[in-house]
């Protein structure tokens, strides 16, 4: 070990004492920054991974589309099914349509699925009532779209389809279907609740008159991540058709999750830059406190470049230390989230804010490795300046005048 | 007669201060010779401290030069044989507060270039010639004025300068212990053959240098 380093040690925890208070009190900055740092981004990740989730499953790994109706969509998905990257290939149809049920009615975005599909995620989202009850005459329905119409398993609902109105008679109102709610979904994500209204495609092409035709297909992928990779591969050789992996299906919603995770990593930057100036002035005093040693380690011998480690790397050191238990921090109390999320609502009277707003039982974490280094760089970064600037000051210093100062 | 192991020649250093320029040395000149002791008086603030650090290279002077046999560097400029060329030491010990009697004592070693192995045991070593040996473990804070001065004492030589450079070593100990620390600092210089010239306020400390001078007026003239 160089002699500056023990020395660095040494100064930053002087032996015989119990308590290195300014140590202690600088690495428990360091690390609540690091923490509140990482805490943040890690939720944020949470976040956005459920989005992804969510808007996969809602949307499907990859959506196929045309210009026009997709002809023999079975075939078409047959082929795709046969490809070695889909799992899975279902035909959807989709389109709006007017819902009332007595006094209440609203627009539902009415999609047509496959009844049977057993990889179907609005399966996964069932709070009430049976998917597996979905038949021509029931109706699954998204939470805020059932609540907007009044209505709860069992209930019935009517339905007007734009194609209805062409075939009804000339000076006559078009007759509704009625349809009973057999399942209510609750995904969380908004756009999906407040609209959807699921029926068996078969059902949907009668009353659309869109025959045995689709809109489109969804693939869901063995491996989402690889979504645009297979999309280009698969839209080579079939023209007219496109293929839009799930990252571009709400490209601006995810667009603004990640620059939202990216702004809140700068405001929470600022409390580690804060923690780096309390260093820097508490270093910069032990500093002056330490003007005659200086002197006299110049006067043994000590080159600038030694002095300016010996300060410098104290300010790393506890750099270093703080990252380190800002790392543990981070995981203490992420770990132990539901039960601080907990107090916190007891202390403020918000109640289950988590669970009203957001619709997820838990604080959704992902913790993700590219975030500690970056936190780690940045965090040693501003510990090692704030030492520095002191540490080049004080080796600035004739030692003759450094060794008269008192 | 032998080369002189500290040689300083035509030395003038002024300070600013707000009443204009203030001269405090005026041409000092001065030869110390391997293994001999020369004392130095003055009244305060004659310049006795700042022509021990321009002799030691923590200062420059404003003209004249000096030149310290280091040992495997010849004849240069002390400043480039800072720790090596001359040991100082101060009246108020100045030993590292946070590390014990053989740490202060082998880091003048370690910044030397020395191995940390090597560094204890001239540590070790010298720290019995001081008659520490019982108290090497030791932070300052837990020993009396006098064994600081005595382990500063050993700090000083621990790289065998040829030439220790002592600023009123005894300025802040007692009589007794002054009287103890002068002996034991003599008889450690004498024994090591290591040249030694001190600054005393102490007419009778001065006495026992080998030769005696004092400043007075920017020149140093013989006691
Ligand atoms: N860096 C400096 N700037 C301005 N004046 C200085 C500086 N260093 C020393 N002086 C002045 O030079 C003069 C000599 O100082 P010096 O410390 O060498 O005296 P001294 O003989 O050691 O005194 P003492 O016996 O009190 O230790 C003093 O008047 C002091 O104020
Ligand atoms: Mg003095």
């Amino acid at each position: 070990m160089p002699w500056f380093l023990h020395l660095a040690l040494r100064q930053l925890f002087p032996p015989g004492r119990r308590f290195p208070a300014f140590a202690t009190v600088s690495i428990l900055g360091v690390a609540l920054g690091v923490a509140s740092l990482l805490v943040v981004q890690t939720v944020m990740n949470g976040f956005g991974e459920e989005h992804r989730l969510r808007i996969r499953e809602s949307f499907g790994d990859c959506v196929v589309t045309a210009a026009a109706p997709v002809e023999r969509p079975a075939e078409l998905a047959r082929a795709l099914r046969a490809d070695p990257a889909v799992r899975s290939a279902a035909p959807y149809a989709e389109g709006p349509a007017l819902l009332r049920n007595g006094d209440f009615s609203a627009v539902g975005g009415v999609r047509g699925v496959d009844p049977l599909d057993p990889d179907q995620p609005a399966r996964r989202y069932v709070a009430f009532g049976s998917f597996d009850d979905l038949d021509d005459g029931r109706v699954v329905l998204g939470a805020g779209l059932a609540r907007a119409l009044r209505v709860r398993i069992g209930d019935r609902v009517e339905l007007w389809s734009p194609a209805m109105a062409e075939r009804a008679e000339k000076g006559r109102a078009p007759l509704p279907v009625q349809l009973e709610v057999c399942a209510v979904i609750l995904t969380g994500f908004t756009e999906v609740d407040d609209r959807a209204a699921l029926i068996p495609l078969r059902r949907f092409n009668d009353l659309w008159a869109l025959g045995g035709r689709a809109h489109g297909l969804t693939l869901r992928l063995k491996d989402p991540a690889d979504a645009e990779a297979v999309a280009a591969r698969l839209s080579a050789g079939r023209p007219g058709l496109s293929f839009i992996p799930w990252q571009h299906v709400k490209r601006n919603f995810l667009e603004a999750i990640r620059f939202e995770k990216t702004m809140l990593f700068f405001l929470m930057f600022i409390i580690t830059l804060v923690a780096s100036f309390s260093i820097g002035s508490t270093l910069f005093s032990a500093v002056i406190r330490r003007t005659r040693e200086v002197g006299v380690l110049a006067a043994l011998g000590a080159g600038r470049a030694e002095l300016v480690l010996l300060f410098g790397l104290q300010g790393l050191v506890i750099g270093l230390i703080g990252t380190l238990a800002g790392f543990g921090l981070t995981w203490t109390i992420l770990t132990f989230r539901d039960g601080i999320l907990g107090e916190v609502n007891r202390l403020f009277g918000d109640g289950d804010m988590m669970a009203k707003v957001y619709q997820f039982s838990r604080v959704p974490l992902h913790y993700d490795a590219s975030d500690f280094v970056v936190a780690a760089f940045f965090t040693l970064l501003t510990t090692a300046a704030a030492g520095l600037v002191p540490a080049l000051w004080a080796a600035g210093r004739k030692p003759s005048e450094a060794m008269r100062d008192a | 007669m032998p080369e002189p192991v500290l040689s300083a020649r035509g030395l003038t250093k002024a300070f600013a201060s707000p009443a204009g320029p203030l001269a405090v040395l005026q041409g000092v000149s001065l030869a110390v010779l391997p293994g001999e002791s020369v004392s130095i008086r003055g009244s305060s603030g004659s310049g006795k401290t700042t022509l021990l650090q321009i002799l030691g290279g923590l200062d420059l002077p404003d003209s004249g030069e000096v030149t310290v046999l280091a040992p495997g560097l010849g004849a240069v400029r002390p400043r480039a044989a800072l720790g090596r060329g001359v040991g100082f030491v101060f009246q108020n010990y100045q030993l590292m507060p946070e590390l014990t009697a053989l740490e202060n004592v082998a880091l003048a070693a370690r910044i030397a270039g020395v191995s940390v192995a090597e560094a204890q045991a001239r540590a070790h070593e010298l720290l019995g010639q001081v008659g520490l040996a019982a108290r090497t473990d030791h932070l300052p804070a837990k020993l009396s004025g006098g064994e600081c001065q005595r382990v500063a004492l050993a700090r000083a030589l621990v790289n065998r300068p040829p030439v220790l450079l002592a600023d009123e070593p005894t300025g802040n100990l007692d009589e007794r212990t002054a009287e103890e620390v002068m002996a034991l600092m003599l008889g450690v210089v004498g024994s090591l053959g290591t040249a030694l010239v001190l600054v005393t306020h102490s007419r009778e400390f001065a006495e026992r240098a080998s030769r005696r001078f004092v400043l007075s007026g920017g020149v140093l003239s013989p006691a």
